[in-house]
């Protein structure tokens, strides 16, 4: 047992390490060239501890628990991959660039964060690793440093530390639940549903952790984070970073309880983000803005898998969202990486290069065969035959189409110069990454759910999924004739709306900052000495 | 003597240092004067990290026993003589002092350093003996057993710390110092009555005995309401600040660190005292909402306008009036809402640790802020840019504080925020978690506007106005990490602020 708990603590030790030893400026320049190696501890921790050991750090007031989960285990499993991939391309991607140093010591302090979320098994240890992952992921976005990553990293912190707080109050008040002195997740997520305060729990944790996986109506962070951050970042935070609060939902949701009212409301405002991603994101024009609205969608998906689960008391929610999170792991950070190596391709060599890209995007959609149509069989039992699923069938045809319109803008992005071709260091993680994303999920459906489902290659199955995808194929020709008369909506939508909110807070401020002046007067501070006393003689003398 | 084992109140083995505490620091102020001021460097050399080994071993005791140590001065025993008691409260709260003004010591040897041969000057003079007489009024503070020698101690404090304020000499430091020094006058008059009238019904100050005595009764009550207003002002709790901004931003970098790291929060230890020890459980809902209500709109105004601030040391100044907003939620917190009874030591415990959590990351953040200055030639936000290519480190414990005062983990601040937050839910009292939430929101909002600055690159390469000597920035990041790593006190075995706590702490009001 010894070995196993050393390799799970290896997992989140071993890029500590790393971001420790960037004290050292030496270490620090060596640094890029080992992003790669950082995550393969967690891999291994993946591959060879056994589900359901754990390691806990502490004494007996306060206790740090890891384990490792279903769930947390196939999504820690697929980021490590998509993390070593994004770190070899990373390593690549900033030679000859300035600011390594900025840039090493954010991402070590993001994976060490993911990794750590995935495998925290206690509410403290959660709620630490989360706030690092924060830190380490608002330092990737504004890392170009102009006017918009500054102003997307400024949104990004802002609201991720709203959801932090959201989060805090959650777990102090679920602390409180807990008999005794345990902080564990599982113990808290037993007693939730029949805890006196369960509904305002679950509003401060539906809010928290929907901030933070961009659900609408906060999801106005994503289209300005990823278009900001460098490329081997937008996959890693798209790819896996998004992935922690989806696990931090599938752990605190009672899922094995049915919670209709919760549950319905948890599934319509995730199918509503599901189609609201697809809708914006055929307006936009930039291919990691169209990027970040799928990501809108898949995740809206998730959550409504998850609400799917709620609603019903159907505890196997928690597999199959944590089996479609790890495809869209793999899939998003993929086609992130693309925009990068199809930036730097020119257009002899464009078409190659464009097919594996089309392969993953249209998988999305469902294309048979793909990963992404077996992610969507898996969810499909649990949506049933109702609305669910004809969201679901709604969700597939706006995919493809929404796939489609970035595949158009990605080839619109390619090199000017026809003989460009990328650099080998950025084109193999790229390619590995694709390729991963097409045989994992087989794997995982083959290893982990136990063959209970039904055949995924029956014609019926193949042709359920197909014909979506080919409506939404059918669809594009319209769209793209008569794309200009589409209103142009700027990224992130509705952030907008934080400017006068902005103006607001500053007007209220100024307020404030007045009244302070006036406070700080000589009278006005010996009248409030005044009343003071008399106001606390009073209250200490009336009762 | 058979009142002897009756009384708890009898000198304990290593009793006697805390006598030593408190006089070395005095005769290091006295021996400065005498030998002349190019020594007081070297004595405060001496005298300092002793005083930090002394602070560690009574710390240590208090730990290892869990009960108190007692000296009783001259074998008299209350009422007629005076007791010192170091509890749980004292021994951290010594440490954490001894900690900081240490850290505040190597600071200043750049600024306030004496050359050897050199010739004696007035600031270096005066910041080396007021920094000793800081340190021994803070542990007078800390140990002081009865209300007059705590008054004393106050006083003391008071008188060290204003002409802190004005070590430059120019006209506004000047103004600032006057103001501090009026307005904690009148605090001190508030103060004074109280224990008068306190001596004046139960004719003892010594705070054991008065707490077996003390009785619900207009006078006490009227006194205890005066005494308390007095602290307040003293500690600039809001809307009672107005001296604190001007003085903290103003001092040199080392004084405004000890101010606002140190000197606030002796007045808010004796503001304990008499609320936990002399008459716990008295204050009653209403007196401790009123409390929390101050440190609530202290938080919100202290944040917002620290929001606003052109200049870094402001900021940073209107950051410790909201700061000091959190030290008095923990009254109503620590109240039973349906028993009106002390309750939950969590409450106590969590406002202790902000306090010394606070007391380290600002400390840090003064610094931090003197060494930017120093580097500029100036302290405006927005000309900050590529200050943190020049100086990463500083910038670096820069941030580590405010990681601390947002209260994010595995910082104490953190720990702090945990324990409060707790404590409101197990009392009902949510609004007072709401406003701490919506303060640690406020805090990263300022932390990001002055980080994002320090960040950003300038237009041209900085060149610095002076070389930083690498032991400022070491000092300034060895605060910062202690208060970082504080909240991993968690992990130890046992809450040492718990240790000898009175029994009578739980007692309902008679």
């Amino acid at each position: 047992m010894i070995g196993e708990s050393t390799l799970l603590a290896s997992a989140f030790v071993v890029p500590l390490g790393m971001l420790l030893a960037c004290l050292w400026p030496q270490a620090r320049n060596r640094m890029p060239s080992l992003l790669a190696f950082a995550p393969f501890p967690a891999l291994a921790a993946v591959l060879l501890v056994a589900s359901d050991s754990s390691l806990a750090i502490g004494s007996t007031r306060l206790r740090l628990t890891f384990a490792m989960d279903r769930p947390g285990a196939m999504l820690l499993g697929v980021s490590a991959l998509l993390w070593i991939a994004s770190g070899a391309y990373a390593s690549q991607y900033l030679q000859g660039r300035p600011n390594h140093a900025q840039f090493v010591v954010c991402w070590l302090m993001t994976l060490t964060g993911c990794v750590g979320v995935f495998l925290a098994a206690d509410m403290v240890g959660f709620y630490f690793l989360l706030a690092l992952l924060t830190l380490g992921a608002t330092g990737l976005i504004i890392h170009h440093e102009t006017r918009s990553a500054w102003r997307a990293g400024a949104v990004y912190i802002g609201l991720a530390l709203l959801a932090e707080t959201l989060l805090l109050m959650a777990f102090v008040l679920l602390a409180a639940q807990i008999p005794g002195d345990s902080l564990l997740i599982r113990d808290a997520a037993a007693v939730l549903s029949a805890s006196p305060q369960r509904n305002l729990i679950l509003v401060l944790l539906i809010a928290g952790l929907g901030m933070k996986a961009g659900l609408v109506p906060f999801h106005f962070w994503m289209p300005l984070a990823y278009s900001a951050a460098p490329t081997p970042a937008s996959a890693v935070l798209s790819g896996a970073v998004v992935k922690a609060s989806i696990l931090g939902m599938i752990r605190f949701f009672p899922l094995e309880t049915a919670l209709p009212d919760w549950g319905t409301a948890l599934a319509a405002t995730g199918g509503f983000a599901a189609l609201y991603g697809v809708v914006i994101g055929i307006t936009q024009r930039n291919p990691r803005v169209v990027l970040a609205y799928s990501s809108v969608s898949q995740m809206g998906f998730i959550v409504a898998i998850i609400g799917m689960g709620m609603l019903a008391g159907d505890g196997r929610a928690a597999l199959a969202a944590a089996f479609y999170a790890a495809h869209h792991v793999l899939v998003k950070g993929a086609l992130f990486l693309s925009v990068g190596v199809i930036a730097a391709t020119g257009s002899r060599l464009l078409w190659p290069m464009l097919l594996p890209p089309a392969i993953i995007a249209v998988g999305l959609g469902g294309l048979p065969l793909t990963g992404g149509a077996l992610a969507k069989f898996v969810a499909d039992e649990l949506l049933g035959d109702g609305t669910a699923s004809t969201i679901a069938t709604l969700s597939a045809v706006g995919t493809t189409l929404l796939m489609l319109q970035f595949l158009r803008s990605l080839a619109n992005t390619a090199s000017q110069d026809p003989q460009a071709t990328p650099a080998v260091g950025l084109v193999w993680p790229w390619l590995a990454t694709a390729a991963v994303s097409l045989v994992v999920p087989w794997t995982l459906y083959l290893t982990v759910p136990a063959g209970t489902l039904p055949d995924p290659l029956s014609p019926a199955v193949l042709w359920k999924a197909l014909w979506p995808v080919l409506l939404g194929a059918a669809l594009a020709v319209p769209l793209w004739r008569w794309w200009r008369w589409l209103p142009r909506i700027p990224k992130g939508d509705i952030v907008v709306a934080l400017d006068g909110g902005m103006r607001m807070a500053v007007t209220w401020g100024k307020a404030l900052e007045r009244l302070d002046c006036v406070l700080r007067q000589w009278p006005t501070a010996g009248a409030s000495l005044l009343v003071l006393t008399i106001a606390l003689g009073a209250a200490v003398l009336a009762r | 003597m058979p009142e002897a084992n009756v009384l708890p109140d009898a000198t304990t083995t290593d009793g006697a240092l805390l006598v030593l505490a408190i006089v070395s620091p005095a005769a290091g102020v006295l021996l400065s004067f005498v030998l002349g001021g190019q020594y007081a460097e070297r004595i405060a050399a001496v005298l300092l990290p002793s005083g930090l080994f002394l602070a560690s071993i009574i710390f240590v005791d208090v730990w290892r026993s869990g009960d108190r140590l007692i000296y009783i001065v001259g074998d008299w025993t209350p009422p007629l003589g005076i007791a010192l008691r170091a509890d749980g409260l004292s021994a951290a709260m010594m440490m954490t002092m001894a900690i900081v003004i240490c850290a505040v010591a190597i600071f200043a040897l750049a600024d306030f350093g004496t050359r050897a041969g050199s010739a004696e000057a007035r600031a270096p003079f005066a910041f080396w003996i007021l920094l000793m007489a800081i340190w021994g009024a803070m542990n007078m503070v800390f140990l002081g057993g009865d209300l007059f020698t705590l008054y004393v101690a106050i006083e003391l404090l008071t008188f060290a710390a204003v002409p802190l304020v004005c070590l430059d000499g120019r006209a506004e430091t000047l103004q600032a110092a006057l103001r501090y020094l009026l307005f904690a006058l009148l605090g001190s008059i508030l103060y004074l009555v109280g224990t008068a009238l306190l001596y004046g019904s139960y004719a003892t100050l010594d705070i054991v005995l008065l707490s077996r005595r003390i009785h619900m009764e207009p006078a006490t009550l009227v006194a205890a309401a005066l005494m308390t207003i007095g602290l307040f002002a003293k500690t600039a709790l809001f809307p009672l600040h107005l001296w604190l901004p001007p003085a903290h931003a103003g001092a040199p970098a080392a004084a405004s660190a000890v101010l606002s790291a140190v000197v606030v929060k002796g007045s808010f230890f004796i503001v304990v005292r008499l609320w936990f020890d002399v008459m716990p459980g008295m204050l009653g809902p209403a007196g401790a909402q009123l409390f929390g209500g101050l440190g609530a709109a202290a938080i919100v105004f202290g944040s917002v306008v620290a929001l606003q601030q052109q200049r870094l040391k402001l900021l940073i100044a209107y950051s410790t009036v909201a700061q000091i907003g959190y030290l008095f939620l923990m009254f109503p917190l620590a109240l039973d809402t349906v028993s009106a009874e002390l309750q939950s030591s969590g409450a106590l415990t969590g406002g202790m640790l902000q306090a010394i959590s606070h007391a380290t990351a600002k400390a840090a953040m003064f610094m931090a802020a003197g060494i930017i200055y120093a580097v500029l030639g100036h302290d405006r936000i927005a000309e900050l840019g590529g200050v943190a290519r020049a100086i990463p480190m500083t910038i670096f414990a820069f941030a580590l504080g405010g990681v601390s005062l947002i209260g994010l983990p595995p910082s104490g601040g953190f720990l702090a925020k945990w324990l409060l937050l707790e404590a409101a839910v197990a009392t009902g009292q949510w609004w007072w978690a709401i406003v701490m939430l919506a303060g640690g929101l406020f805090t990263s909002g300022y932390m990001f506007i002055v980080l994002s600055r320090a960040v950003a690159p300038s237009g041209e390469p900085l060149k610095p106005r002076v070389a930083v000597p690498r032991y400022q920035e070491a000092a300034a990041l060895a605060l910062a990490l202690t208060s970082l790593l504080l909240g991993l006190v968690a992990f130890g075995p046992v809450d040492i602020l718990q240790a000898g706590r009175l029994e009578s702490m739980l007692v309902g009001p008679r």
